[in-house]
């Protein structure tokens, strides 16, 4: 899973738990209690997708970080030249 | 030539690109305020928007769980003649309630506390309505529905039962019709 994929995962968790609070406090105060239990394990469940995601974007992130460090270190010359 | 000892320390002047971002006045910001830090606040962001709904259902568990209401007895019915209605509390004392004897005939019964902003509602015999005289809420008496006005939920139904000539209330549902 590329950082782009995660980025949009992550954009639609948002989107999704901003509507799962608002329809979850909707049904709370319309006593409709499964509809609760519901929206809030939909919310639970992006939470956590989100935080897998997370994980995943980090060492997607900073693997990609260290190789690139990896290959300036190469690429510096290993002594001063001498001047003459 | 003379110079002035302060020009030494004007870097922006250098044509070396590495000594001018050694006067990088923004790199605690920069270092804050990044892409990275982004993508973290919002996964952050979603993760408390989604566990945020975890006391509501928490509170609906502990709803489910509670027992059925108790059959508790509202009236006789030949107290109550038809047009006319009778207060009484119902599942708790903390909950009035109205038992309502149409025009029509019918027996219905709401919890009376309007579901705009709890004012008590009250039943007009000459319209067949129940009214919310606090913001003119109108509920229809057949199902406990607003009609007009500012409420947006239905009124609670007490489910009734009558039995030898005496009303019951048995039950209660908050969404109905």
């Amino acid at each position: 899973m590329g950082k782009k994929t995660c980025w949009s995962i992550i954009v639609i968790t948002i989107a999704v738990n901003v509507m799962m609070l608002q329809w979850t406090v909707e049904a709370y105060l319309g006593r409709d209690n499964e509809f609760v239990l519901l929206y809030s394990g939909i919310g639970i469940a992006m939470a956590f997708i989100a935080f897998l995601t997370f994980l995943q974007w980090r060492k997607v992130e900073y693997a990609a970080d260290s190789q690139q460090q990896t290959k300036e270190r190469k690429a510096e010359p290993t002594s001063f030249p001498i001047e003459k | 030539m003379m110079t002035c000892p302060k020009d030494r320390n004007i870097r922006k002047q250098s044509k070396e690109d590495m000594v001018n971002l050694v006067d990088n006045i923004d790199q605690k910001d920069d270092l804050k305020y990044n892409r990275r830090a982004f993508l973290k606040s919002a996964v952050g962001a979603s993760m408390a928007l989604g566990l945020s709904t975890v006391p509501f259902s928490v509170r609906a568990m502990i709803g489910l769980a509670e027992p059925d209401h108790d059959r508790v007895e509202i009236v006789q019915l030949d107290q109550l003649p038809e047009g006319e209605s009778v207060t009484f509390y119902y599942p708790t004392e903390n909950d009035p309630a109205l038992l309502i004897h149409t025009v029509e005939g019918k027996l219905v019964a709401y919890n009376s506390a309007c579901t705009h902003l709890m004012c008590p509602v009250f039943y007009q015999k000459e319209k067949d309505v129940l009214l919310c005289p606090c913001h003119k809420g109108y509920f229809d008496v057949n199902d406990g529905h607003p009609i007009e006005g500012p409420p947006q939920r239905e009124l609670p139904l007490i489910e009734i039962e009558v039995d030898n000539g005496v009303v019951y209330a048995t039950g209660r549902q908050f969404r109905h019709g």
